[in-house]
Parts: C-alpha cells; structure tokens; sequence
C-alpha cells in the first residue's frame, strides 16, 4: 500500500523542470510517441523489425526538420538583431 | 431490407469509435488488429502518463485551460473524471511543468482522435468488403 501510496502522489505534485539547454530533451519522447503511433495507424500488417525501422526513419525526420527550423530560426533572429 | 444494413453499419461505427475513445487501441482490437492495438495503447497511455508525471494531475484544467482539456478529453472520458477532482483549483501547477504536461497530455489526446478515425475508416473498409464479397 505504501507504495501505491507513493506512486499516486508522483502525480498530484509536478516535477522540477528548469529552463536550460537540456529542457529540450522533453521533444524527444514526445516526437517518438508520435513517429510510433503514426505508424501504427498507416502501416497495414505489423512485423516488428521493419515497423520499428520505419518508425525510427520518421522519429530522425521530425527531428532533423527541427533542428533545422531551430537554425534558421536563430540565423534569421542573429541577421535582425546584428 | 437495405435501411437496417445501413443502420447496423452505423451502429458498428459508433461503437468502434467508442470503443477506441474509452480505451485507447480497443477499436483496432476489435476489428482484430491486436498488434496495432496493444503498440497504440501502450504509446498513448505512456504518453499521458508522463505528461502527468511532468506537470500533476493540474494540468487537467476544464476551467483554466479550455482549449488544451479539448485535446486532453481525447483520450478517454477518465481524462473528464480527473478534470472534475482537478476544479477546484487544488492541484495548482504553473511554468515549465504545466507547459510540458499540458504538451503532452493533449498530444496524446490527439494522437488517439488520430486512432479513433483510423479504426472507423478501417472499420467501414471492412464491413463495405465484406458486403461486396
């Protein structure tokens, strides 16, 4: 019981997340939820191997275009201010 | 004879979309694609629970944060009941947390509407090639 307990009150008071560099990591499972169930949706008879291949193409797009976004981004924010 | 066919395939639609919103993956489990169905469950349900993890249960807010509970209710009626204990405002949650939480817990949401129009267009596919054949 105590560790239901526990584990029920993981829930009802949130995390310590702090801005930093490494908040980013929080988009990766979140691109890999997507990437996978996305998949699971288009793709018609399940094999594993191939599924997790796929799966793994689309999670590396998603955070390719990103990243390159990011770049652009900042790229375009340097030009303006400098 | 064609106007109870018509309405036993809307009735099967309905329940499939039901079924895929009480139970994330339960619509593809009923029209038998159970790999599908247990790698959607499992994706979906991690999601939201480390969008929970993340932010607490007050990142579930009907009152504060309309359009992300929208999203949020997507992915079960379970997601109404934690809203309702959620209110009263006892569970406050502000910053990144709620940011990341809400994130999320709405993207989880909509990723299982995702499922539910996939199951019923599977489940149309279905019953249209089964009539045919």
């Amino acid at each position: 019981m105590p560790a239901v307990a526990l584990i029920i009150a993981t829930f009802t008071s949130p995390e310590r997340i702090s801005t930093n560099p490494q908040f980013f990591l929080w988009l990766l499972p979140l691109v890999a939820a997507i990437a996978v169930v996305y998949k699971a949706t288009k793709v018609s008879k399940i094999k594993i191997a191939p599924f997790l291949k796929e799966a793994a193409v689309l999670f590396g797009s998603i955070v390719i275009f990103m990243v390159v976004t990011a770049i652009v981004l900042c790229a375009l924010a340097w030009l303006i201010i400098e | 004879m064609a106007q109870p066919s018509k309405q036993n395939h809307i009735v099967l639609l309905l329940t499939v979309g039901l079924l895929a919103w009480f139970v994330p993956g339960a619509g593809h489990f009923i029209l038998n694609q159970k790999k599908h169905a247990i790698i959607i469950f499992i994706t979906i349900a991690v999601t939201f629970c480390i969008g929970l993890y993340a932010g607490s249960i007050g990142v579930i807010d009907p009152v504060g944060a309309k359009p992300w509970y929208v999203a949020q209710i997507m992915n079960s009626p379970i997601v109404a009941a934690i809203g309702y204990l959620t209110r009263t405002g006892n569970y406050p949650v502000y910053g990144r947390p709620n940011e990341v939480g809400q994130l999320y817990t709405s993207i989880a949401g909509l990723l299982n509407l995702l499922c539910i129009v996939n199951a019923v267009y599977m489940a149309h596919l279905q019953r249209t090639q089964a009539i045919e054949e």
